[in-house]
Parts: C-alpha cells; sequence; structure tokens
C-alpha cells in the first residue's frame, strides 16, 4: 500500500518510482476521444499515416507523454499536489512498447513555510534511451 | 547563443491574446482521460464504482491545446518544424462540470545556434480560465524551426 508523504519525510535525493508500463493502441485512442468525438487516422492512431510522415510506428500523442510523466510525481503519494511540469520531447515514444518512468527529488524549498520540493523525471525505453526528460515543482503537506 | 535579431515573422501578433475555445469538462471525459494514462489514485477515479466526488487530472486542459490554430506568424525560416517541448502549470483544481475557455499569444520568438545550424523558436502561452474567470492553468509550448540536413 502507497504511504502518504510529508515534506518532512523527503531528502534531495529521494527516487521516485519506477513505474513500468507500457501505452496500448486502445489507450491512445481512449486519450484522444476526450477530446475528438470521432477518431480520424492520424500519425497517432494509424501505422500507415505515421509511415506516410516518415515515423516507423503510429506514436503516443505528446499531451498523454506530459499527462504520464506528471503521473509519475501524483502516483508517489496521494499527498503530492503538482504544481508545474515541465518536459523536452527527445525522441517519439511508440505504442506498445516497453516503457520506464521515474523521477529523484532535485531540490527541497523549505525558505519562508514552503513545502515546494523540485525534481527531474525522465522516461525511458527499454534500452534505456532515454525519449522525454523533465523537471516538476511539486508540493507536499507538512506532517500533522 | 539566443537573439530575435534577423528573425522576420509578422511581430504584431507577439503578446497579442486569441480566444480559441471553449470547453465544458464533463465527469466522464475525466474519467476516460484518467483510464487511459493508468490512473489509479481515487482522488481522479473515484471510489471502486467509480463514484464519490472526483478532480481532474493536472495536465487534462493540455488536450485541448493540442490541435487548436493559431494565428500565422509568417516566420521566414526554415524547412521543417516540430514541437520542442511544453510547461504546465497547476494553478487550481478543475472539477466536473468546469466550463474552460482558452486564450493563447505568441510570447517569444528566439534563434539559437547549435552544431547542427540555426533553430528558430516560437513559443506560444495559452491560459485557461474557468467559469469564475479563475486562471485554472496555464500551458506554454515551445515550436522549432530549421533547415534540413544536407
Amino acid at each position: 500500500m502507497k504511504k502518504n508523504l510529508y515534506f518532512e519525510d523527503v531528502e534531495i535525493g529521494d527516487d521516485i518510482g519506477p513505474i513500468k508500463r507500457s501505452v496500448t493502441d486502445e489507450d491512445v485512442i481512449e486519450f484522444i476521444s476526450v477530446r475528438e468525438k470521432k477518431i480520424t487516422p492520424s500519425r497517432f492512431t494509424s501505422k500507415e499515416v505515421a509511415n506516410s510522415e516518415g515515423l516507423p510506428e503510429a506514436i503516443v500523442p505528446g499531451p498523454m507523454n506530459i499527462a504520464l510523466m506528471a503521473q509519475v510525481l501524483t502516483d508517489w503519494s496521494d499527498t503530492v499536489c503538482l504544481l508545474k511540469i515541465d518536459v523536452v520531447f527527445r525522441q517519439t515514444v511508440p505504442h506498445n512498447k516497453g516503457l520506464t518512468f521515474s523521477g529523484i527529488v532535485t531540490d527541497k524549498d523549505e525558505t519562508g513555510g514552503s513545502t515546494k520540493l523540485g525534481c527531474d523525471v525522465v522516461m525511458e525505453n527499454s534500452d534505456e534511451v532515454k525519449l522525454v526528460i523533465g523537471t516538476g515543482v511539486i508540493s507536499l503537506p507538512n506532517k500533522p | 547563443m539566443t537573439t530575435d535579431e534577423g528573425i522576420v515573422y509578422d511581430r504584431s501578433l507577439l503578446g497579442v491574446e486569441t480566444h480559441i475555445g471553449t470547453f465544458e469538462l464533463t465527469r466522464e471525459m475525466i474519467l476516460s482521460f484518467a483510464k487511459s494514462t493508468g490512473e489509479t489514485n481515487p482522488r481522479y477515479v473515484g471510489n471502486n464504482n467509480g463514484d464519490g466526488d472526483i478532480v481532474a487530472p493536472p495536465t487534462i486542459c493540455n488536450v485541448f491545446v493540442s490541435g487548436v490554430s493559431r494565428p500565422d506568424i509568417k516566420l521566414e525560416f526554415g524547412e521543417i518544424s516540430f514541437f520542442a517541448g511544453q510547461s504546465i502549470e497547476c494553478k487550481a483544481e478543475i472539477r466536473p462540470g468546469d466550463v474552460l475557455s482558452a486564450s493563447t499569444k505568441l510570447d517569444n520568438v528566439y534563434a539559437k545556434t547549435g552544431r547542427s545550424g540555426k533553430m528558430v523558436f516560437a513559443v506560444w502561452e495559452t491560459k485557461f480560465r474557468n467559469q469564475d474567470d479563475t486562471t485554472v492553468a496555464l500551458v506554454t509550448e515551445s515550436f522549432v524551426r530549421r533547415n534540413k540536413n544536407r
């Protein structure tokens, strides 16, 4: 069972995750359907369209990647409040392939009653190639 | 080195806000977003029956940013463009039934020169406000244009 973390529990250098998962074709369609009632073939849903755009296979949409990166942080503890996430897309993210998401605490702001933490987050493929990298700012509550 | 000297684009667009849409966020949309990303946190998915109070996962506004049509900045540089990066500031909770109004503005255009030559970055900032005019999220996106490698 996941432990509820408090600001006092965390130190710089603490690991976040890792989480291993893959993104299926169905996951991508579900994600796109949040906005689009009718899914039309695109580089995100169709290998053929992706190929025509010079991509070897259908890819995971950028907004879905950022959602998955954010989830590494919010999944760490139910007490996490995500304030900001900033990502850089290094490579395209394929469907149905093993991905590892992980993070590390890089900063702990204890000035003026702040409970903010800075974190690095990364998404890697099974060859440990970094596909998406980023930084996050989260806050945790103080211990009761 | 970062500069905007010599970049030809429509500078009149800098800082000008353009409304890009109004989006009503339903409970079903939040649950669908959560399901697609394998979310299990009851804060976002409710209890085991899918009931109970929920809030939207913090990056949900992002689904409304992709694919929006923005003003053409008439950038006269580069043969290929790609999405370079994005940041989301989560300012306030988003709940089922919220009606979000989005406006975007061109925040910055600048050039960088690296090993692969010159690249021009266009940075757009999109603000989401809810029905109470509270800013709930700020999405910053960076797009790059560069020439093909010869």
